[in-house]
């Protein structure tokens, strides 16, 4: 099995302001190919500005990015290659869709990697298939819900077929409805294999999906571990502005009520609790 | 949305070919222009006006209300032709004012009905094209008659950015109205000023935004994008070379008269 990280930052170092405060302070990390890592903290806490140097959109001040083994090559042709394997879906879709139509805006990546016309309508056609953007393909980008944009924003990456997808707040600004719908894409995209980076404050989410969780507080990683470890450590949630999930502060509860036993498996979602209650 | 924007996306004819429309518009346009016929106008008119209405199916109403923005300007602006200050009344009309005449002529009063009406024509020729025709699907033939890329790929660029800037200007002006930003004129030059210049920030804003978003998607300085495919009809081109090579003989002859 290839253990060599897919991603990994080496005490990244990015500002803004010319170095008078910094984004990414001294930030380290490294991710497995394939894995679903969530990154969670504060607002201005580093998570897009992170986001943003692993696409290659900012270039850290100090530190070295690596992808699959390799340091980040900063020419014009480096970036390009980069780009073709590290997918960005902004957090406001109207910040992204550039195009007044659904199908020229998908297309848009794909003809960038310079392949053929021909393939690109096949690609263009099998996405809009795949994420059930028919019923609305032919309707302008500005006459789109909210919901409808995150999707032809997914489409946009997708249609590209890169390695690691970084999706910054998908569900931001989203109903119920629409939120599980993205959801569903985000659980489909990890089943084909390709490694999710995403940012959220959902931490029920967090819990239930991802397979890594990454804490940042001040431009640093504060925590990294799996979802139980990081959301049973109460003072790190509460440095990074977060709650411990639902799920684990009801476990918790019923454990101290004697109602559950203790020694039993922290749940990961409502239904393994409910299990752990039915069979008391 | 924008409602002539909204009307072309639920015409009937959207899904003709573009270039099929866009031929059809020109070229009857430049016939209009060319012979300055009042019958050739006329038949313009009713065969515009039954295309979209009755073929694309966009109300009445509605078209009858965007014909009658530019009859209006036109009227105004076409009384200079046809009315004179004179000390000696003219054949069509005259009304008498001290020692001078409010008057006019027959030939001006014809010259000022062919120019409406050769006016009001071409305008339904750039309807037709603009009611039934997505601004993607012109913009596709604009890049097929080689217009620049650079003037193409802008046009994309604002459009899109009017609907944004617009969804922006809108909820940026329901704030003010929520506060009371518009309660006299005072209040409302003030709340505008201050919408036009945030709304300048903004654009600055999501311009720097959009261009970061299409460099992550490999961005080399020219907007590749596909369009949709819409193929020719047979029928349709039949009909357009023949109504085109009509106007055309019509234009002919009334220059040869």
């Amino acid at each position: 099995m290839n253990t060599t990280p897919i991603l990994k930052a080496e005490d990244l170092y990015f500002s803004y302001d010319n170095e008078n405060s910094h984004s990414l302070n001294g930030f380290s990390l490294e991710i497995l190919r394939g894995k679903k890592v969530a990154f969670m903290g504060a607002n201005g806490s580093g998570k897009s500005t992170f986001f943003l140097c692993c696409n290659g959109i900012h270039r850290p001040s100090r530190g070295t990015l690596y992808y699959c083994g390799e340091p980040y090559d900063y020419s014009r042709k480096g970036l390009l290659k980069l780009r073709s394997k590290v997918g960005i879906i902004f957090q406001d879709p109207d910040n992204q869709l550039f195009s007044a139509s659904v199908y020229q805006e998908i297309s848009f990546g794909i003809l960038n990697l310079g392949v053929s016309v021909e393939e690109a309508r096949q690609e263009v056609e099998q996405v809009i298939e795949k994420l059930e953007i028919t019923p609305f393909r032919h309707k302008p980008t500005h006459a789109l819900s909210g919901g409808q944009k995150k999707q032809v924003s997914i489409a946009d990456i997708l249609v590209m077929h890169p390695d690691i997808i970084i999706l910054d707040e998908p569900a931001a600004a989203l109903d119920p409805k629409h939120t599980v719908m993205v959801n569903k894409i985000v659980n489909q995209l990890t089943k084909d294999g390709i490694t999710v980076l995403m940012s959220t404050h959902d931490v029920n989410y967090a819990l239930e999906w991802a397979d890594e969780i990454v804490l940042l507080h001040k431009g640093q990683v504060l925590m990294h571990g799996s979802p139980l470890d990081v959301f049973t450590d109460k003072e790190a949630l509460a440095q990074t502005n977060l709650e411990q999930p639902a799920v684990l502060q009801l476990f918790e509860s019923l454990c101290k009520k004697g109602i559950l036993d203790s020694s039993l498996p922290l749940p990961r979602n409502l239904q393994t609790l409910e299990s752990y209650i039915e069979n008391m | 949305m924008i409602t002539i924007d909204m009307l072309c996306y639920y015409s009937r004819l959207r899904y003709a070919n573009a270039m099929e429309k866009f031929t059809y518009s020109v070229l009857t346009l430049l016939f209009c222009v060319v012979s300055r016929s009042l019958a050739m106008a006329l038949l313009v008119l009713a065969v515009n006006g039954i295309l979209t209405v009755r073929k694309g199916g966009i109300p009445f109403y509605r078209y009858w209300r965007y014909m009658m923005i530019p009859l209006a300007f036109l009227i105004i602006s076409t009384l200079a032709v046809i009315v004179n200050i004179s000390r000696t009344p003219l054949d069509a009309f005259a009304f008498q004012i001290g020692n001078y005449y409010l008057t006019g002529s027959y030939a001006s009063l014809y010259k000022g009905v062919q120019m409406i009406l050769t006016a009001l024509a071409s305008v339904s020729c750039l309807y037709f094209l603009s009611f039934n025709t997505p601004m993607t699907d012109i913009l596709s033939v604009l890049k097929k008659i080689h217009c620049p890329d650079l003037l193409v790929e802008l046009m994309l660029l604002i459009y899109r950015y009017i609907f944004l800037l617009l969804d922006i200007s809108f909820s940026i002006s329901t704030s003010q109205d929520s506060r009371l930003g518009n309660r006299n004129l005072k209040t409302s030059m003030k709340s505008f000023g201050a919408m036009a210049s945030v709304l300048l920030i903004r654009a600055m804003a999501k311009s720097g935004a959009l261009y970061d978003s299409m460099e992550a998607r490999c961005y080399d300085g020219r907007l590749k994008v596909l369009d949709e495919q819409h193929p020719p009809k047979s029928k349709e081109i039949f009909w357009i070379v023949i109504f085109e090579g009509l106007l055309l003989i019509f234009t002919i002859w009334s220059k040869l008269k």
